[in-house]
């Protein structure tokens, strides 16, 4: 297991978002974290991540404990995010916005590699990530956590917002990224969890309901209409 | 909590009784007036409460609503005449120019960031200040004017038990307000001004009611001021004043009103010892060093105000005790308050 | 002619000497959201330094040196051991950094005392030139140099260097400047002294170009820098510097006319400012 969360809790402000979530993620898998609006997908990642305080709980990244550690220990150690809004930097460039990610010790392989992966990144280099179109921004942010060098990527719903062909494209990146990188991907598109997803782990309330092998998922009607309210077309 | 509320009752007509005898204890001069300061600048000090503590806005130019008012009443009757129409007139006259200004720098700066009131009220203070400075054959310049008040209110008694109506009075028109429903809406955009704004109350227009109110008790605090000391100087629009009016805000604790009074109680105390010994001992001239620094360690340490951290020496403690264990607890941007100062807040 | 020369070259220096003040109190509310009331702290400290190594060793390299390095220290300690502690919290920080200011002043009273001091220039730097009857005061012309190859310095180290990428990025979300494993809190502390240290330079320099300096002239000052970026909009590199000159200029001119005046044109312009384009000239344009 690369990472393994423990009946973790966390408040924002006054409200207990988080009542006990858990999670195992296998090394080099991909493990989608499902549930509905509200549910505590985002809060989940961003307290691994360390940038909201947990109350409780216990957080372990490659056997070592990441708990109460600082967001920037946690992603030093390898854990690579990227959030819901892609938490792109617009006034940067997307040059500037690669070599921020990289650190001492990133090689100019691993550039090379991502920029052989989004073709697109390569062309616009020079451009101000401010200008870059919604697909093009997902794929920056995905690019720049995987030049952090990072084994572990918590990615925030991919999909959002964009065109179906953008996200057959981002669905692609992640299929050839999971070949090295194990990651946690939050998404509400069942589609795209279906195609890259070996595991699910469904929260609800702030709470793991049911986890296990994504391929027992799809076959699971009852549970995915009761928590995900995925209707049979969808699938 | 009813047993408490009578407590409290009960104990403040006591201490009101024997503020109310001191003039029949004692006919010293210099405790009268001593007195009457801290009367007077609880109602400045409150006045600033409504600003910091009620909604949670930050001024550095309060001093300019105190100062203006003195020198609007002061140069009434310097120039026109020490008639009681004149006082009052004097007095009418600076509520009414306080509430114009505090409109007008509110409407200037409350709609950006809260930075941004901060900034503004300290740069018109300062410019008033310039301009007392500078319209030397007006208002004296640096050494300032003085001036005669009407006979009776020369009478340190009087105008004792003058202040302390004005006080008793403030101090009930404020808490009628801050319980009033506009008086919650400011507390709310307090707390979470994002929260207060989706729930469809016009924050900027609160806010700018709390700016008008401030203003207008400083304006009054300030007449009041400038008729005790029966003299002006660009002294009382410096941002010292505001400095004081805040430290006896946060040292009584913000947001509860009746701090203020205690903090007015403290400073003035200390301000006055402090006077003294720096007559003997050269030392204490320098005392605003220590009052700084006593200032950063409040805003720092009890952001509740030294009097609640006394009495709730324990819940505060148990906080810190918690806030160690969750160094976590790390920088989170656009977050408004901490939890320590909610929580000490809510209280 | 000469005049009006001689005003625009006095205004330019001056705004110079206010824009080392305000790109650091810009930068930082920027980067952190502080508003710092007590950056004028260190320009006073820079001056009263500066004056005071000058008085010591006759060395104004020397002085503006130490002024600069004193100022990054004071910066630094200030920052570590309190504002880190509010980060966060709008109210607080404005609350302590004006005690800060309240501190700071105080202790410049402890050293030097409360009174007036000269602030003198180096020899070499002093009178003027005489270009075909257009007077050049030298001093004036170094202010103009140095403010001048400071502004270039900063612009290059925000655009060129990781630490402008990492200020840049992190103006606009320090989150993420985290997430992806740098040290924010570091950061801060570095821009913060960084911005001192400007601030303190501008406090060595502007002291000369007086002639003298007092207990006064950071709060002075400080409403000034604070002028230069309402105008310019908070945050804006760009904009400290066209604010910078602009109220160095503005002035310069209605001192010569109805010196009372200065301040409160420059109070109004801000006002104008204010009503009309609230966020500032070059406010959220980047850089």
């Amino acid at each position: 297991m690369i990472l393994e969360v423990e009946d973790l809790h966390t408040y924002i402000g006054e409200f207990h978002i988080l009542q006990g979530v858990s999670l195992k993620v296998p090394s080099g898998s991909v493990t989608v974290i499902l549930g509905r609006n509200g549910a505590g997908k985002t809060t989940t990642l961003r307290s691994i991540m360390g940038l909201i305080p947990h109350r409780k709980g216990k957080i372990t990244f490659e056997g070592r404990s990441i708990e109460r550690l600082p967001a920037h220990r946690v992603a030093q150690l390898g854990v690579g995010y990227v959030p819901e809004d892609q938490g792109i930097f617009t006034c940067l460039t997307v040059e500037e916005n690669l070599r921020l990610a990289m650190r001492n010790g990133t090689s100019g392989k691993l550039l090379e590699k991502v920029l052989d992966l989004f073709p697109d990144l390569r062309v616009a280099l020079r451009k101000k990530a401010g200008n870059l179109s919604g697909g093009q921004r997902q794929m920056l942010a995905l690019g720049r956590a995987l030049v952090t060098g990072s084994r572990l990527l918590l990615v925030d719903e991919p999909s959002k917002g964009l065109a179906p062909v953008m996200v057959e494209r981002v669905a692609g990146a992640i299929s050839q990224i999971k070949k090295e990188i194990t990651i946690v991907l939050v998404e509400q598109n069942f589609r795209l969890a279906k195609a890259v997803g070996d595991y699910y782990s469904i929260i609800d309330d702030g709470r793991t309901v049911v986890s296990g092998k994504m391929g027992e998922l799809v076959e699971n009607h009852e549970l995915l209409e009761r928590y995900l309210g995925v209707k049979q077309a969808a699938r | 909590m009813k047993m408490k509320k009578k407590l409290t009752v009960v104990l403040l007509a006591v201490l009101l009784f024997l503020v109310a005898f001191i003039p029949f204890l004692t006919d010293s001069r210099a405790t009268l007036n001593l007195m009457t300061h801290i009367f007077l600048w609880a109602i400045f000090a409150m006045s600033y409460d409504i600003l910091l503590g009620y909604t949670g806005i930050v001024s550095f130019g309060h001093a300019l609503f105190f100062g203006s008012g003195a020198y609007i009443v002061g140069l009434l009757l310097k120039y026109v005449g020490a008639s009681w129409t004149n006082t009052i007139l004097g007095i009418l006259a600076s509520l009414i120019f306080g509430l114009l200004v505090a409109l007008l720098l509110g409407s200037l700066s409350l709609r950006i960031r809260d930075a941004y009131f901060a900034m503004i009220t300290l740069a018109f203070a300062e410019l008033f200040l310039v301009a007392a400075l500078k319209l030397r054959w007006i208002t004296g310049g640096e050494d300032g004017f003085s001036f005669r008040v009407p006979e009776l209110l020369s009478n340190r008694v009087v105008f004792y038990y003058l202040s302390l109506g004005a006080l008793i009075l403030t101090t009930f028109l404020l808490y009628r307000f801050t319980c009033s429903p506009a008086g919650r809406v400011l507390q709310a955009i307090r707390e979470n001004e994002q929260r207060a704004e989706a729930l469809g109350y016009d924050v900027f227009r609160y806010k700018l009611l709390s700016t008008a109110v401030a203003g207008v008790t400083a304006s009054l605090a300030g007449s009041l001021f400038g008729l005790q000391m029966r003299f002006v100087s660009a002294s009382v629009l410096s941002l010292e004043k505001t400095i004081d009016a805040l430290l006896m805000t946060i040292i009584g604790g913000s947001g509860t009103l009746y701090g203020a009074i205690i903090g007015s109680a403290l400073v003035n105390l200390v301000q006055d010892w402090f006077t003294g010994l720096a007559r003997v001992y050269p030392l204490f001239e320098r005392w605003p060093l220590l009052f700084g620094f006593v200032y950063i360690i409040i805003v720092l340490f009890f952001p509740g105000g030294l009097v609640r951290a006394f009495s709730g020496m324990t819940e505060t403690i148990l906080f810190k005790w918690q806030a160690r264990r969750n160094p976590a607890d790390n920088y989170t941007p656009g977050k408004q308050d901490d939890a320590v100062r909610v929580c000490l807040k809510r209280r | 002619m000469d005049a009006y020369i001689n005003l625009l070259t006095n205004g330019i220096a001056t705004g110079m000497a206010i824009f080392l003040l305000a790109v650091g109190l810009s930068i930082i509310f920027g980067l952190m959201s502080v508003l710092n009331f007590a950056h004028g702290a260190f320009f006073m400290w820079g001056a009263y330094v500066g004056a005071w190594i000058f008085g010591l060793t006759k060395s104004f390299t020397l002085a503006l040196t130490s002024a600069v390095l004193v100022g990054a220290i004071i910066g630094l300690v200030v920052e570590r051991s309190t504002i880190s502690r509010v980060y966060g919290n709008h109210v607080s920080q404005m609350l302590l950094t004006m005690g800060l200011m309240l501190v700071l002043g105080e202790m410049v009273k402890v050293f030097w005392g409360p009174n007036i001091l000269t602030s003198p220039l180096p020899a070499y730097l002093a009178g003027s030139w005489d270009l075909n009857g257009v007077i050049i005061i030298k001093y004036r012309l170094f202010t103009i140099i140095v403010g001048a190859a400071t502004a270039l310095a900063v612009y290059l180290i925000l655009k060129r260097t990781r630490l402008g990428i990492i200020v840049r990025a992190g103006v606009e979300n320090p989150e993420m400047v985290q997430a992806l494993g740098i040290d924010i809190r570091k950061v801060f502390s570095l821009v913060f002294a960084f911005g001192a240290a400007l601030a303190a330079l501008g406090g060595a320099i502007m002291g000369p170009l007086g002639g003298s300096i007092s207990p006064t002239m950071g709060l002075e000052n400080q409403l000034l820098a604070f002028i230069v970026v309402v105008i310019g909009g908070l945050g804006s590199f760009i904009g400290s510097l066209i604010g910078a000159i602009l109220v160095g200029i503005t002035g310069a001119l209605v001192s010569w006319f109805l010196p009372e005046a200065a301040l409160a044109v420059n109070i109004l312009l801000m006002a104008v400012v204010l009503l009309l384009r609230p966020t500032g000239l070059f406010g959220g344009s980047g850089l």
